[in-house]
């Protein structure tokens, strides 16, 4: 058994085919790596183009502000002109264009509103002019202190304001309200607080980003939590998201860490089966699909089934060698992205953990990379072993490497849009369907499956039986196979 | 007593409906070489691949030194080695490479082993080459070498010179005697090339349409003649009909079914009309018209 085993793989070591693919998966990992490396942008974003401007230009000079069909548009797109006036007086990717965004987009609106609105008001006018004044000579003075002191402020007053209105109200509904409208100031209170305490510049950057999460999250989870009416199992599944993406959020603010970062080794080795999962099944399946059509296909097999072994055992002996084969795919991947991704980015990310919301204990866990690609293995085993099966089924019954190639493919590729409309439009049934329970990924860490009531045992059972249904046929046809004229 | 090496009993293969083959039976000995002769399609192939266990059994029974085919697959097929049609090769491999796949299959053999055959078949020179560089003649002879690598018992050639050229023919044949001689197996070969049987084969098994309808040795069958023809090589044919009505007449040649005692008689006759005569001779019934006389020319169901 070994020794055909030894000789199986001895045939697949000495293609060519193998390594033609083994290169051209090498070239992709390169073209990953030297792309997240030269061209990822993930944190600065420019707010203009030229194109846009100009577009905006154009617009502006066919608009007649004096017309009332065209008053607002022509509002609209002055203050958009406006502020891209002001913006370039900042650096493309400054914190201040964001304060302008955010903060003095309001005043130019207004006062381009009593320029060339319904009600004409030259003082307000002037007033706007002096606020935006006053924003932009804090801008200049590179001060962004001040303006997360003063959001600071203002959650502080909204608060304390609020509270105090907390004893007049009777009436429920009202109470309702005010009680949702602390929440938000408080959290609001907590964001700026964050901003100061963690030293954080306004901007694109992680943290920037973990901030603004923090924010619309930590709102959710409060709204989500507030509901009276029991969640829907889809709401849950936000909730959880929410509650998730919150925790993480409030970890990088709190430890300054980029655990979302992709554009390193440890992100890339992160996302390996997302990025390179479809390399690893087409070399699975290349395999898988020809390792018994290809010996009929050129009369091999009957040097095969002459020797003393029994059918059984040579079509075992296949199957094993594909398995092998499987786990020398995921580890040659993985082994070359740790080298190109070593080489381009160095090795240092590679410190950082992976967190992961464990929603049974409520905490945040985190867990080396290697330790979370051990788990990633173990979870898209399933997938890539019935992928696998289903080939060498193929190969078997209808001795055609096309056919065994072709098929596995093809129901690789159409599994995820027949998952995405069974959860879509619920349909029941379909749990029993193999695409919705080979991956084990959303059993880990407590986390709710995609459909409701499944769990890991019962996706594990339905596996095993699409594994069976597939090898059972198979065996008894090869072990019944007349051998006719090749 | 020479010890039986294959039994066929009473073969039967149908594919679907058709009837392949009829109650084939036939046994070989410790050295035999028998020629398995017979028109394309009468069954050739069929029955090697049911001695073989390629296909599966309507009825009958297989057993190779002694075990069963069916039964002790395993054990029956340990002392066989074959070549099914075309010499199964990995073309992308190296004739050494080939071996050795066929080598670690089986318990006892040494490098050594393969060398040896190597040299048997004469590829020492070219065995470190891709298969797919070979011509067929040396794909033929990999195929033997392949074949033979575990010493079996008992060598099934299916067609082993198609598409060879004289030459090729040749060292094939010689290769097999040699093989015959030095490894001491029993040889099975099967073949419509009479003429290569000829002088290799000692048993002959002649199958039309499914059905054996000959099996002797080869001297027997060479023999067995219907008619014991008398070649006469004169000058002159034209007054022939005139004073032997029965000949049959080729040119300068005329032909006569008649003892040996007779022949003293016809030259009496021939020296009387001062006919010439060349030479006189037993016609000698090659395999190839011993095998049209029985089969009738290649017919297929």
């Amino acid at each position: 058994m070994n020794k055909l085993i030894k000789n199986e793989l001895t045939k697949i070591f000495k293609k060519k085919s193998i390594y033609i693919t083994l290169f051209i998966i090498l070239s992709f990992v390169i073209l990953t790596n030297c792309i997240y490396k030269f061209f990822y942008n993930g944190t600065s974003n420019y707010y203009y183009d030229d194109n846009y401007i100009q577009t905006l230009k154009e617009e502006l000079v066919e608009l007649d502000p004096t017309k009332e069909s065209d008053m607002q548009l022509y509002i609209n797109v002055k203050t958009q002109l406006d502020l891209f006036e002001l913006s370039e007086r900042y650096d493309k990717g400054s914190w201040q264009i964001d304060i302008l965004q955010t903060k003095v987009y309001d005043y130019i609106d207004q006062k381009n509103n009593y320029i060339y609105g319904e009600i004409k008001d030259e003082n307000k006018v002037k007033e706007m002019d002096n606020k935006i004044n006053d924003i932009i000579e804090k801008l200049d003075k590179d001060d962004w202190k001040y303006f997360a002191q003063q959001e600071l402020e203002e959650a502080k007053s909204t608060l304390e304001e609020l509270e105090k209105q907390k004893d007049k109200i009777q009436d429920k509904q009202e109470l309702k309200t005010l009680k949702d409208e602390i929440e938000y100031a408080k959290i609001n209170k907590q964001v700026a607080e964050y901003r100061i305490d963690k030293d954080i510049k306004y901007g694109r950057d992680y943290k920037n980003n973990a901030l603004n999460t923090y924010q619309n999250e930590a709102r959710n989870v409060y709204i989500m939590g507030e509901k009276e009416e029991p969640l829907t199992y889809s709401e849950k599944q936000e909730y959880n998201e929410s509650i998730k993406n919150k925790e993480i959020s409030q970890y990088i603010i709190e430890n300054d860490v980029d655990v979302n970062k992709s554009d390193d080794l440890r992100g890339i080795l992160r996302d390996l089966f997302e990025q390179y999962g479809l390399f690893i099944i087409v070399m699975i399946i290349m395999v898988a699909g020809t390792i018994v059509s290809e010996e009929f296909n050129k009369g091999t097999i009957k040097l095969l089934l002459i020797k003393p072994y029994t059918r059984n055992k040579l079509l075992l002996s296949k199957l094993i060698t594909i398995f092998i084969m499987i786990a020398f795919s995921i580890f040659a991947v993985i082994i070359m992205e740790l080298i190109v991704g070593g080489i381009i980015f160095g090795f240092n990310s590679l410190s950082v953990p992976i967190l992961a919301y464990n929603f049974n204990t409520q905490t945040l866990e985190s867990i080396s990379i290697f330790t979370y690609l051990g788990i990633q293995v173990l979870v898209q085993l399933p997938k890539y072993i019935l992928l696998a099966t289903l080939a060498f089924a193929c190969s078997t019954l209808f001795t055609n490497s096309a056919v065994a190639i072709a098929i596995p493919l093809l129901g690789y590729m159409s599994a995820d849009i027949i998952n995405q409309l069974v959860i879509q439009f619920k349909v029941e049934f379909m749990r029993f369907f193999v695409s919705m329970n080979w991956n084990f990924n959303e059993y880990l860490f407590g986390n709710l499956p995609r459909m409701e009531g499944m769990t890991a045992l019962f996706s594990a059972i339905i596996c095993i039986l699409y594994f069976v249904a597939m090898i059972m046929p198979t065996f008894i046809v090869f072990k019944k196979k007349n051998i006719k004229n090749i | 007593m020479e010890k039986t090496i294959l039994k066929c009993e009473n073969l039967n293969k149908k594919f679907g409906k058709k009837q392949i083959l009829y109650d084939v039976s036939f046994e070989m000995k410790e050295g035999d070489i028998l020629g398995f002769i017979g028109p394309n399609g009468a069954g050739k192939t069929t029955t090697i691949k049911l001695i073989l266990g390629l296909q599966g059994i309507n009825g009958g029974k297989v057993s190779i030194n002694g075990y069963d085919i069916e039964k002790q697959f395993t054990k029956a097929i340990e002392k066989v080695g074959a070549i099914v049609e075309n010499p199964d090769l990995y073309m992308y491999l190296t004739g050494y490479d080939n071996l050795k796949l066929v080598k670690n299959l089986y318990k006892n053999i040494d490098d050594n082993r393969i060398d040896e055959v190597v040299k048997l078949v004469k590829l020492e020179n070219r065995i470190k080459d891709k298969v797919s560089k070979y011509s067929l003649g040396m794909r033929q002879r990999l195929g033997i070498a392949q074949a033979i690598l575990h010493r079996p018992n008992l060598l099934i050639l299916d067609e082993p010179t198609n598409g060879l050229d004289p030459e090729g023919i040749k060292e094939m044949r010689e290769l097999l005697l040699e093989l015959a001689s030095k490894e001491k197996m029993a040889i099975l070969i099967s073949s419509h090339n009479l003429a290569e049987l000829d002088n290799l084969c000692n048993k002959i098994c002649i199958i039309q349409n499914g059905k054996i309808i000959e099996t002797s040795d080869i001297t027997d069958i060479k023999h067995q003649k219907n008619k014991q023809y008398k070649i006469f090589e004169v000058n002159n044919t034209d007054l022939i009909k005139n004073i032997i009505p029965e000949a049959i007449i080729q040119k300068k040649k005329f032909k006569l079914d008649i003892p040996k005692e007779k022949v003293p008689d016809i030259i009496e006759k021939l020296v009387e009309n001062k006919i010439k005569i060349y030479e006189v001779k037993e016609e000698e019934k090659s395999l190839e018209q011993a095998f049209f006389e029985k089969t009738g020319g290649n017919v297929i169901e």
